[in-house]
């Protein structure tokens, strides 16, 4: 039932009405709170049966003369209440969504959910910055067996039989000319034969020597051979592309220092030693106080190992180097232990591939 | 090598520190090990004379001491030693002194009467017999020839030394002597080399008469060099030659020996002495030996020889392995009177091969093994025959005997000088390279045009060329010379090969779904393959293995990653590590012929291991699925038949007819055998087969125009009937508007029938052409089921 029943009055009662109408509606529409209440205020003001609709209706009964006005007013009084209808509820439905944020609010602070994902063996982490190192100076990289013959592990690499320098390594031997490979510079040879200079190339890889197990000695170990080939390489080019190593790897202030050595496949040889990353070259227990960590053997390529590839020393000079990729593993991540490394606790191969 | 820079000092002047002079030689290629500073062995002990002795008064076994040590006051010391005697000389360690033996005396009370450190045992200074006379005698140490009390004992015992243990890299078998490092030394301080002159005084006589040498095997043997001495007055040797060799290691025997020992140490030849009685027939020859011939070495140990060994051998057998060791009969006696002293160059890869052939290693086979300088065997013979003067240990007869094929003349290389500076990159001035070599004792002018003329002395073998040369020069020029320069030429990322980069996208999808790769040893166990229950004939079991493997345990190359795998899995497992995704990628090993003939196969091959409350055989199935979609290629997957997994959860996958997987869940005696208490997932993957897959260029696809037409069907079928075939029926039945097949549900047990299973799929149908109706699809629906009824599949009503 309308709160205004209208009948046949006159034209001023009926506008003292609407105006009374105005305020109570107006009123009431201000204190709605739900969207329930909402679409009761509009039925019971707007409905087909709703007050508004009952005083158009009763205009029947008003003088000819004044239905226009009246009706005028109504409509007014009509599209002043579906405004404030629609505002109510815009304010009504930003009001609701607070309150839902609000009862939404978690604990940040819990945690993520996630779906793990796994990683790289640390030495392949490590590996794969040296690759990319070296492929940014364009070096390719190749591969070789790990069973080699006798020829490509020693004898093309200037080491003949009985030469006292393979007693330099111990060899694991598979039949009388087949071995597992002491060194990856095998892989030089085998690169050699196959391609012209200029040659650059890495060769990572598998490595053998019959070392018994301790914490700095595995007969399974992992070296990266480098090789370059060309017209007029010096050893300053060698130094160079090591000290760019060097730099990216320990960091823009190492400083590369050359030791002369010897390996049977390179002359002049060295060892490279790199300024200490963790004392900067003071001496500390890292670099046992000398300041300098032995990191790789190099050195000219050795004209008869070139010569042995069909590849001129008189028009050709190269370099070729070997990274212990183990020992640059376990210095990175300070790894006391290299058994570690092939032990493969999962809660060791977590840490590094981040 | 251990050499005693006392040692050195007779040679070279060194006069900077021992740090300095160790970096210097580093840096010019003389690796130092290590450096010993015999005077830090002990501290604050000196001599001391007893001038009071008197009984303890409560002690019956203590005797109470006043001992001079060159100071106002005597010092007390409470002993229980008996062999102490008013006047005697004795080491004393002071209060707050440290002795050799890691001991660190301070002063204290003995039964109430104080005592201020302690009287020494030569067992306490750590000293032998040879190292000073009376120190194994029980009891404390009576000192000789009247040091001064209050002398420091490390100078009564010659400590102030330092023992320099230096690498010596292979190339330089000149440098394993004294003389050789001190020549170095020589060079890179710049200073003279005084090497002894060899001078001695003979009897006459002549050699001729006592002996006969001969060579017949002149390729083994290049030069054969002898002298005899006689009337031998065999007794100690003095001390500083004592000191000498017990620097280097060695331990003194009497005169002769020692002078031989004392020259292959001073100048790198190994020498050897016979004594002439056991000579017998007075001859020796130089001669492989003869098959079956044997010889007891000084060692005490019988050796059978063969024909590629040679020996020096008298008129009935051999004396001694050529430049290995002597024969137990030619040793040195103190009787001995006439020996005859050898000095030789032996082949050295035959040397190499006998010694280890033989199972032998001395100091005079690692110096013959790396090559010795063919006209140094006289050298030494002459230094050998001056300290017989000098020692007065014998009547040297005149002649020599040596015996040789043409000596070879000094070699001559010359060099462009620019050469050197183009290989080092650096500008270095041609007469520094002149002068460098010239102290090396290399020979060397400069000819107008710069061309380097460099005679090569006979020790200087390694010397072959101008890389050579190079870094002679550049080692005593200074590496730090050496400037890098940033790498030239063409500019161009370098290139990864197909597989590398295959294998690399491969480790990504594993660390995707949560997997950690692992590294294992390319060998294992010969048993390892047993634990797997392969048949006898089983290809995996045609391993190579290593012919001086470490142990049993790392003798085999695999032919497969599953047993490594297993065993890190173990590892896991038992340090409750509780869940494990793991995976390698390695080589296995496969041999064409056993024993291998040629190398074996490499086969790339990538190995998973998994387990955890979160595993089973179809998360397992999931990352083989993954990974094998990378060939974009059909993978078909079948039931297989491996013996090391459970008969009834693992499979195979095949592309095309090529087998490229083999992967289910571990056979619980397996797991019994790795100790693994709970279900293990394992796949093998061959890495050759799924990179073999020519890959297809990617093409776009459009994107579907037209909604598709779902179905349901739920099927009821024979528990056995694999999933598989039922979807390949409905594929063939479906025609080319079927567009996906899916299972969503696999049920048995309450309202299913025994024996029976309840399938369901959700099939997807659309045309690229239209919005297909339902009466559109009707006709391949009813094919469809009218197709898995023949394969005895019902519709579930």
């Amino acid at each position: 039932m309308s709160p205004f029943p209208l009948h046949k009055k006159e034209g001023k009662e009926m506008q003292e009405k609407l105006q009374a109408l105005k305020v109570q509606a107006l009123a009431e529409l201000e204190a709605v709170q739900t969207p329930q209440e909402l679409e009761e205020f509009r039925v019971r003001y707007m409905g087909k049966k709703g007050s508004l609709t009952e005083l158009l209706r009763g205009m029947g009964s008003l003088p000819a003369e004044e239905r226009p006005k009246m009706g005028q007013l109504v409509n007014e009084l009509r599209q002043l209440l579906d405004g404030a209808l629609t505002e109510r509820a815009g304010a009504l439905q930003k009001s609701l969504q607070e309150q839902k944020l609000k009862e939404e609010k978690l604990d940040v602070t819990m945690p993520g959910k996630t779906k793990p994902i796994g990683g790289l063996h640390p030495l392949n982490v490590v590996l794969n910055d040296v690759i990319d190192i070296f492929q940014s100076m364009g070096f390719d990289v190749v591969d070789g067996p790990e069973v080699e013959t006798d020829h490509y592990n020693f004898e093309a690499l200037n080491v003949p039989q009985d030469h006292p320098a393979r007693d330099m390594q111990d060899t694991f031997y598979l039949a009388e000319n087949l071995l597992l490979r002491t060194q990856t510079s095998a892989a030089q040879i085998r690169t050699m034969e196959q391609r012209k200079p200029p040659i650059r190339i890495i060769c990572p890889g598998r490595v053998f020597r019959a070392d018994e197990v301790d914490a700095t000695h595995s007969p399974v170990f992992h070296q990266i051979e480098g090789l370059v080939v060309d017209k007029g390489v010096t050893m300053c080019d060698l130094k160079g592309v090591l000290e760019q190593f060097a730099h990216e790897i320990y960091g823009p202030d190492t400083k590369v220092k050359f030791r002369p050595s010897f390996f049977p496949f390179t002359e002049p040889s060295v060892e490279v030693d790199v300024s200490c990353s963790e004392c900067g070259g003071k001496g500390c227990r890292v670099c046992k106080d000398s300041g300098w960590i032995e990191i790789l053997g190099a050195g000219m390529v050795h004209p008869r190992v070139l010569s042995g590839c069909g590849i001129d020393p008189e028009e050709y000079s190269g370099f070729a180097f070997g990274i212990g990729l183990d020992r640059l593993t376990t210095t990175r991540y300070k790894i006391s232990d290299i058994r570690l490394l092939f032990e493969n606790d999962l809660r060791f191969l977590e840490q590094f591939d981040k | 090598m251990l050499i005693s820079l006392n040692w050195l000092k007779r040679y070279v002047d060194i006069d900077l520190p021992v740090a300095e002079l160790c970096d210097r030689m580093v840096m010019s290629g003389f690796e130092v090990e290590s450096i010993t500073d015999l005077s830090q062995t002990m501290s604050r002990v000196v001599v001391g004379q007893i001038v009071k002795l008197e009984k303890h008064p409560d002690a019956d076994k203590l005797q109470i001491c006043q001992l001079d040590i060159g100071e106002a006051e005597p010092v007390q010391i409470v002993t229980g030693a008996d062999n102490v005697f008013e006047g005697a000389l004795v080491p004393v360690a002071l209060h707050d002194s440290h002795l050799p033996n890691g001991m660190h005396i301070k002063k204290g009370k003995l039964r109430g009467v104080p005592s201020n450190g302690m009287l020494c045992s030569g067992e306490e200074l750590c000293l032998k017999e040879s190292d000073y006379p009376g120190a194994e005698v029980y009891g404390i140490m009576i000192l000789k020839d009247s040091p001064a009390p209050g002398t420091d004992m490390r100078e009564v015992l010659h400590l102030d030394d330092y023992i320099i243990d230096f690498k010596i890299t292979a190339n330089r078998p000149d440098c394993q002597s004294v003389l050789g490092v001190a020549r170095e030394i020589a060079v890179v301080l710049n200073k003279p080399f005084n090497a002894p002159r060899p001078e001695y005084t003979t009897v006459g006589g002549n050699i001729h008469d006592e002996i006969k040498v001969s060579v017949e095997d002149t390729d083994l043997c290049p030069r054969y060099m002898g002298r005899i001495v006689k009337n031998l007055r065999i007794g100690p040797s003095p001390d500083w030659m004592k000191r000498c060799l017990k620097a280097a290691g060695m331990r003194p025997i009497n005169n002769i020996v020692d002078i031989t020992n004392f020259v292959m140490l001073e100048t790198g030849q190994p020498m050897h002495a016979f004594d002439m009685r056991h000579v017998a027939g007075n001859e020796l020859c130089i001669r492989r030996a003869k098959p079956g011939e044997t010889i007891t070495t000084l060692d005490g140990k019988a050796h059978t020889l063969t024909p590629d060994m040679l020996v020096i051998a008298d008129r009935d057998e051999p004396s001694c392995i050529a430049g290995i060791m002597g024969g137990e009969n030619s040793e040195i006696e103190d009787d001995t009177t006439t020996l005859f002293f050898e000095s030789a160059k032996f082949r050295r890869d035959s040397v190499r091969r006998t010694g280890r052939a033989l199972g032998i290693r001395t100091e005079s086979s690692g110096r013959f093994e790396r090559g010795l300088d063919i006209m140094g065997a006289s050298y030494a013979l002459d230094r050998a025959l001056q300290l017989i003067c000098e020692l007065d240990a014998g009547d040297i007869i005149d002649g020599t005997i040596d015996l040789h094929d043409a000596l070879p003349e000094p070699r001559t290389l010359t060099v462009p000088a620019q050469r050197i500076n183009d290989l080092l990159g650096v500008d270095i001035p041609f007469e520094t390279m002149v002068d460098i070599l010239n102290r090396l004792h290399i020979e060397t002018t400069l000819s107008a045009d710069n061309v380097l003329t460099a005679k090569i002395p006979s020790f200087r073998d390694d010397i072959e060329g101008r890389a050579d040369l190079a870094e002679e020069v550049m080692r005593i020029y200074g590496y730090d010379h050496i400037i890098g320069t940033p790498m030239r030429g063409e500019v161009a990322r370098g290139q990864k090969r197909p597989q590398q980069i295959k294998t690399d996208k491969l480790k990504r999808l594993m660390i995707a779904q949560g997997m950690y790769e692992i590294a294992t040893y390319s060998f294992i166990s010969s048993k390892a393959v047993d634990t797997l229950n392969l048949a006898e004939n089983d290809v995996r079991r045609q391993a190579v293995t290593l012919l001086n493997p470490l142990g049993e345990e790392y003798s085999t190359m695999r032919t497969q990653l599953i047993t490594s795998m297993l065993t890190v899995l173990s590892t896991n497992y038992n340090r409750k590590v509780p869940a494990a995704r793991l995976f390698e990628a390695s080589k296995a090993f496969r041999a064409t012929t056993l024993p291998p003939t040629e190398q074996p196969e490499e086969a790339p091959v990538l190995c998973i291991g998994m387990y955890g409350k979160e595993e089973d055989f179809f998360t397992l199935k999931g990352v083989v699925e993954t990974l094998l979609e990378t060939a974009g290629e059909k993978v078909t997957y079948t039931a297989s038949n491996e013996p090391y997994l459970h008969p009834g959860r693992q499979a195979e996958a095949y592309i095309g007819d090529k087998k490229v997987a083999v992967f289910g869940e571990l056979h619980p005696d397996v797991s019994a055998a790795y100790d693994l208490g709970t279900r293990v997932y394992t796949a093998e993957i061959e890495l050759n087969t799924l990179f073999d897959v020519e890959a297809k260029p990617v093409l776009y696809r459009a994107l579907p125009r037209f909604p598709a037409v779902e179905r349901d069907l739920a099927l009821l079928c024979d528990a056995d009937l694999p999933v598989a075939e039922i979807e390949e029926v409905i594929r063939k039945a479906g025609g080319k508007l079927l567009e996906t097949v899916a299972l969503f549900d696999v049920y048995q047990g309450n309202q299913i029938e025994k024996g029976k299973k309840s399938v369901a799929f959700n099939l997807l149908f659309r045309s690229s052409e239209e919005t297909l109706s339902d009466t559109q699809i009707e006709p391949a629906m009813q094919k469809i089921i009218k197709k898995l009824h023949e394969k005895g599949c019902d519709l579930r009503s």
